[in-house]
């Protein structure tokens, strides 16, 4: 599944855009503050509805402006084309077509490349809280069994629920009866989450050690999974959550459970969130990324589309290298740089540039004169 | 913007469930254009049902006696108990003329955020009812959202302790029937895989 051709309209900075994309590498060059990253957030939104960097959609649509909409041109294996649509106007609900036709989400949706964002601010899934790591690895298992995408949602919940019963038991406006209840339901969900995430990380481990030395990054790199609970059963969980009434009554919040789990990435024996350097951090983040594409391929049999943000700055030159090469030799993505000589073989003639100013692309101008 | 009753007409229209205000004001107007005689049947429609409809003493469904129809029927099996969450839950399952036994309507679920606790709802008149008059089965048939399932689990648990004997079942969920695989939603078929049965 390719993006071959995008269309915005009224989207950030851009009044109109249109842009034709590499089925490989595509390279978008520009200064900074002319619209790069909000050329990919356009790519991300029209295939999944949502935006990767803010929550408040209302900045969406171009300043002045009501309604943004981007279009995406799709082609599958079938070399059949798609169209998916995404609009947006403030107070309304989204507009999402494929091929015309109104859906209510575009997650599930066959038609839409699956997508793997690394934005600047994305380092915070390896040095920030766990929670970031948690929603990421939660969107790794639904991307790999669609069936499962609800197991987060069903857990979160049973949690508020339990919580609100923590808070009118306290209260003293609950009786301590049905917390067995909600324990048993908490735990019914938990283990299921549990297993999720346990599986996903087996079956990713092996694709970050290999995609970690690929990138250079040194000392045996690894995934590990830390689960909160001792027990992986849902009887085990339902005990654990038991033992600690008191606890949580005072607290006034279920403090124990898979929605405390943690996910590890560590080389050289110790954990790249405490210990990496900024640059390791990066590359981890990139390693962890290509290994859920690798992850994607083995299960699912496609490759996610990769929006790289300003991801050559920051390496050296060695690990430039590595990554033009990663991404030279399979799949589709898009990367963005202030300068072409940061993306190796970027002023080569067969590279794919689109060049960005001030709102407005056009197909690598900077070729005719130089 | 209008005359003040027909402000307060439209205010109470809009309290229905799914009633917006612009569809409160088409229906006001609407009644506005009727007779007075059909306009007022529906008055009385509504004084009537909040006179004399009530809740059975039994099951806690819907009623006009003191005990519903389905409570009164002498053909009902008393062994086998279908647990709901409202009185419109009913319908369905007596629809398929499947359920040849009684019902215990709950009045809701188990929810702590709405401040729903076990004490809200029939749960004591359902372990008395099941612990007393030789109820073999109770088929738990809450909804299969969070609320539904917890409530579900409660029941079970209550039962184990009060009523050992009693079997205590659950409604399968699956797959709609008649639907084709290809519309059905992941997780409901994945659900549905998870469920199989031997053939």
């Amino acid at each position: 599944m390719q993006v071959t051709a995008l269309h915005l309209r009224d989207f950030r900075n851009y009044a109109r855009a249109d842009a034709e994309l590499d089925e490989r590498l595509t390279v978008v060059a520009g200064p900074n503050g002319a619209g790069k990253t909000n050329l990919l957030e356009a790519v991300y939104f029209a295939c999944t509805g949502r935006s990767p960097r803010t929550s408040t959609e209302r900045e969406l649509p171009r300043h002045g402006v009501g309604v943004a909409r981007v279009t995406l041109a799709t082609r599958g294996a079938d070399d059949v084309e798609h169209l998916i649509e995404a609009g947006f106007t403030p107070g309304e609900e989204k507009s999402l077509r494929v091929d015309g036709a109104p859906v209510d989400s575009l997650l599930a949706v066959a038609e839409r490349p699956l997508v793997s964002v690394f934005l600047p601010d994305r380092l915070e899934l390896v040095k920030g809280a766990p929670s970031g790591r948690r929603a990421h690895l939660d969107s790794l298992v639904a991307a790999v069994w669609p069936a499962r995408a609800g197991t987060r949602a069903a857990y979160s919940r049973a949690l508020a629920q339990r919580n609100a019963l923590l808070g009118r038991v306290k209260a003293g406006v609950s009786s301590l009866g049905s917390l067995f209840t909600w324990d048993a339901e908490l735990a019914r969900h938990g283990a299921q989450l549990m297993a999720d995430r346990s599986s996903v990380l087996t079956l990713l481990a092996p694709f970050f050690e290999a995609r970690g030395a690929d990138l250079g990054l040194p000392g045996d790199p690894s995934l590990e999974y830390r689960p909160r609970c001792a027990s992986s059963t849902a009887e085990g969980l339902r005990a654990e959550l038991g033992e600690r009434h008191e606890a949580d009554l005072e607290r006034g919040f279920t403090a124990h459970g898979p929605h405390r789990d943690d996910v590890r990435l560590i080389h050289a024996g110790r954990s790249l969130r405490s210990y990496g350097s900024q640059g390791q951090q990066r590359v981890g983040l990139l390693a962890l990324l290509f290994a859920e594409r690798d992850l994607l391929r083995a299960e699912r049999g496609r490759l996610p589309l990769m929006l790289l943000d300003d991801v050559m700055s920051e390496l050296d030159s060695l690990r430039r290298e590595l990554l033009a090469d990663l991404l030279r030799s399979e799949g589709q993505s898009l990367v963005t740089t202030t300068d072409l000589d940061h993306v190796p073989g970027g002023r080569d003639p067969g590279t794919t540039v689109i060049e960005v100013s001030d709102g407005t692309l056009s197909p690598a101008a900077w070729r005719a004169v130089a | 913007m209008f005359a003040p009753p027909v402000n307060r007409l439209i205010t109470e229209l809009a309290r229905f469930p799914g009633i917006g205000q612009r569809t409160a004001q088409r229906l006001a107007f609407h009644l506005l254009r009727a007779s007075d005689e059909e306009a007022l049947a529906l008055a009385d429609a509504i004084r009537e049902v909040k006179e004399t409809v009530g809740h059975c003493e039994i099951c806690f469904n819907l009623a006009t006696d003191p005990t519903c129809r389905i409570c009164q029927d002498e053909r009902r099996d008393g062994d086998v108990l279908c647990v709901v969450e409202e009185p419109s839950d009913v319908i369905p399952i007596e629809r398929t003329n499947e359920f040849r036994g009684r019902y215990h309507v709950l009045g809701g679920a188990l929810s702590p955020i709405d401040g729903v606790d076990p004490e809200d709802l029939h749960i004591v008149e359902l372990l008395g009812r099941v612990s007393s008059n030789g109820v073999r089965e109770v088929v738990v048939a809450t909804n299969a959202t969070t609320t539904g399932e917890a409530t579900a689990l409660y029941l079970a648990d209550a039962m184990r302790e009060r009523a050992p004997a009693v079997t205590v079942t659950r409604l399968a969920s699956g797959l709609p029937v008649g639907s084709d695989l290809e519309y059905a939603d992941e997780i409901t078929l994945g659900k549905a895989f998870r469920g199989r049965r031997e053939l």
